[in-house]
């Protein structure tokens, strides 16, 4: 096995009500999207990501979850392994932030209670079909005592710092416990997806 | 002496290797291992009256060994115990494919830009 080119390793998931964009969080440069007909036949598994925090490389492992967006099919099988979710809802949609409650129950049910969350209110550069203020996002964030910012995956606003704050907040959990990586290179997700304890 | 040859110092990857169509930094020089194996690859480039199935011969890869390796990548879903590779930025694909039961991945040099 190679030498180790990382510090941490952090498996998010990214969930919300189908056609909010979340697709679109998981790439900065979505002017340029090309996804050929092949590709986004088979679909798009996860995703790996790098940033540097505190002088720390971090991989962070990102799943879509494009697809799976009924609430009965996200069940614990599917937030095994993940230290961090952000919760995604178009603000030109008022449907899809009414649903950010119900999968907020439905990872209070099937997740593990410390996963790190966040709220990201996406609107692809529409402000002028926006039906959901940015104080009620704020709002409801804050009555579930979650992170929130807006973000503009098509403008590039506050993708890669959303990402760095989900990041930020579960470094902040495993205090600089360093993970070994060794061995859990999981690629299915469904067979076996693992925590990394970090104690 | 082919042009790969150009790219390779001491078996691997002379040059960060980014992707051919946006900014996106894919591997970091010297971690992958130059195999000059041929896979079947579907194009990258969709033809509008074409079948989408197309695929072509694709020699010269970089070996990688584990998925964390890589700086930012993307995984398609699983087809027949492999994975397609794509930019994780733009989506451009397949630049490589994922072998599920060896995990090892292989990047196409023709397929990234390396600067």
């Amino acid at each position: 096995m190679a030498k180790k080119t990382y510090d941490l390793l952090f498996k998010l998931l990214l969930i919300g009500d189908s056609g909010v964009g979340k697709t679109c969080v998981l790439f900065r440069f979505s002017d340029d999207a090309f996804t050929t007909t092949f590709i986004s036949t088979i679909g798009i598994d996860f995703k790996i990501k790098t940033v540097e925090l505190r002088g720390k490389k971090i991989k962070l492992q990102i799943w879509d979850t494009a697809g799976q967006e009924r609430f009965h099919t996200i069940t614990t099988s599917y937030y095994r392994g993940a230290m961090g979710i952000m919760l995604v809802y178009d603000i030109t949609t008022e449907k899809s932030f009414e649903n950010i409650v119900k999968w907020l129950r439905n990872i209070d049910e099937h997740a593990n209670e410390d996963v790190e969350k966040m709220i990201l209110g996406n609107k692809c550069d529409m402000e002028d079909k926006r039906v959901v203020s940015k104080e009620r996002g704020e709002a409801i964030a804050r009555e579930h005592g979650v992170r929130f910012m807006e973000t503009s995956a098509k403008a590039n606003i506050n993708i890669d710092k959303a990402f760095s704050e989900l990041a930020e907040a579960i470094l902040e959990k495993t205090s600089g416990v360093s993970v070994e990586p060794v061995d859990r290179v999981t690629v299915d997700r469904r067979t076996d997806r693992q925590t990394i304890k970090c104690c | 002496m082919s042009a790969d040859e150009a790219l390779i110092a001491e078996g691997k990857n002379k040059f960060t290797v980014y992707c051919s169509r946006c900014p996106s930094k894919i591997l970091n020089s010297g971690m992958g291992v130059y195999t000059d194996m041929t896979y079947n690859l579907p194009y990258m480039h969709h033809k509008a009256d074409g079948d989408s199935t197309n695929v072509e011969d694709v020699k010269g890869y970089w070996q990688v060994s584990d998925i964390y390796t890589f700086e930012n990548l993307g995984f398609s879903n699983t087809v027949e115990n492999m994975k397609y590779l794509i930019c994780a930025d733009c989506e451009i694909g397949p630049i490589g494919w994922h072998d599920l039961s060896t995990k090892q991945s292989y990047v196409a040099l023709s397929r990234v830009k390396h600067s």
